[in-house]
């Protein structure tokens, strides 16, 4: 027996009797769930939903409809797109309302830079959840269009240590507005690594103009091709230990 | 019950183990691997008026995997306990022996490297399949599963002779 055969023999005998098997119940009613929010984010509405986060935008806390729960593992990312005359009832003010300075990344599309910035959230059962990290594009005239966000869904948004990171899986079909993949630290960080296929690969930092313990990342498109997921990444302190 | 929902009980019943087995051997975590298998039947049951006539294992396999590889960017949900590993028959001794040695190997792999792993060694799947549900090219599978072999040599790579009947 070679050493792969010896490999797949150990995976089966590693196996073990499902003891309670799936639950049928919950699995259904999620999907369902699933379904309802698809077709939402279809009709070109308002795509907060997915994530079950509502966006305060305009100065308003957006509860305009009954949120819904969580799924098992959420992926906190709603990218924000303009209302349509169609609707549901969503948010009419999609204008980006950031808190504290907007990062700029000196990335170009034409004339728009790609910007990054903090915005308040409103996450349903997380009170310690009232930021999200936005990244968006500034016009020459100075407006914001959100492209993507990410904010926590479970504890507290400035516990130490990494949040949700924003990884544009759309970015693998070729687009004209690639969104970089970027996220936040809470921590001394001066230096952020991740890998990709053995590869080192450095993100660009900018620490927050509200509380400075908040290390926003991003990586350069040149360095990590938008889309690529990462395999690790970890924050080294000024002295390069990891934290 | 409606017909569609009638397919999909039977087919999360008679998919969802080996779901489990596969996450676990990813995550090395009971509890993850159940929380992960049943994402993956729920996007299932979401789409299965799409994917009931094609690959329905093949849809629930490649959001598993894909959804554990990106799991390192998400909140690490934490567990207080670790269960122990319960018999199904066999000698007990040599199944937790073999479940260590095994952790312990796949614990020294990336999450893609877990994930080449489990759907090439353990679904028996061809690496042009995995190239597909994992959105790679299949020059990447092959480079990710050599270098993972390659670790797993490194880790010891010979399972523990077993102290009962396994052979």
């Amino acid at each position: 027996m070679n050493e792969v055969d010896e490999l797949r023999r150990a995976m089966r005998a590693a196996e073990r009797a499902d003891r309670n098997g799936p639950d049928l119940a919950v699995i259904m009613r999620e999907g369902r769930r699933v379904r309802r929010r698809r077709r939402v984010a279809g009709t070109g509405a308002v795509a907060v939903a997915v994530a079950a986060v509502v966006i305060g935008v305009g100065g308003t806390v957006a509860r305009s409809r009954a949120p819904e729960p969580p799924l098992p593992a959420p992926v906190a990312t709603a990218p924000v797109v303009a209302p349509t005359a169609t609707a549901d009832p969503a948010p009419t003010e999609l204008r980006p309302r950031p808190v504290g300075a907007v990062v700029g990344s000196g990335i170009r599309y034409g004339a728009d830079e790609r910007v990054f910035y903090v915005v308040p959230v409103d996450v349903p059962e997380l009170p310690g959840v009232t930021i999200g990290l936005a990244a968006g594009r500034r016009s020459p005239a100075g407006e914001l269009t959100t492209d993507y966000l990410v904010n926590d869904v479970a504890g507290s948004d400035r516990r130490p240590g990494f949040h949700q990171i924003g990884y544009d899986p759309q970015a693998r079909v070729p687009s004209a507005v690639p969104v970089p993949t970027f996220g936040y630290f809470v921590g001394p960080a001066a230096r952020i690594v991740g890998t990709v296929d053995g590869r080192h690969v450095e993100a660009r930092l900018a620490r927050w103009s509200e509380d400075p313990r908040l290390v926003i990342f991003w990586f350069d498109p040149g360095v990590l091709a938008p889309g690529e997921p990462l395999d690790g990444i970890v924050a080294r302190d000024a002295r390069g230990r990891r934290l | 019950m409606a017909r569609g929902d009638a397919e999909f009980v039977e087919f999360a019943t008679a998919a969802s183990a080996r779901l489990v087995h596969a996450a676990f051997l990813m995550t090395g975590n009971h509890h993850q691997a159940e929380d992960a298998a049943q994402t993956a039947l729920v996007r299932t049951y979401a789409s299965w008026s799409r994917v009931r006539n094609g690959d329905a294992y093949g849809y629930a396999r490649s959001v598993l995997v894909n959804h554990l590889v990106d799991a390192w960017r998400r909140p690490i949900r934490e567990y207080p306990t670790e269960d122990l590993p319960e018999p199904h028959g066999g000698d007990v001794a040599d199944e937790v022996a073999t479940r260590r040695w095994l952790l312990a190997i796949l614990g020294t792999l990336t999450a893609r490297e877990r994930a080449v792993v489990v759907l090439r060694h353990y679904f028996d799947l061809p690496e042009a399949q995995v190239a597909r549900e994992l959105d790679v090219s299949v020059g990447t599978v092959k480079s990710t599963g050599s270098r993972a072999l390659e670790k797993l040599r490194s880790a010891g790579l010979t399972a523990p002779e077993p102290q009962g009947t396994r052979r």
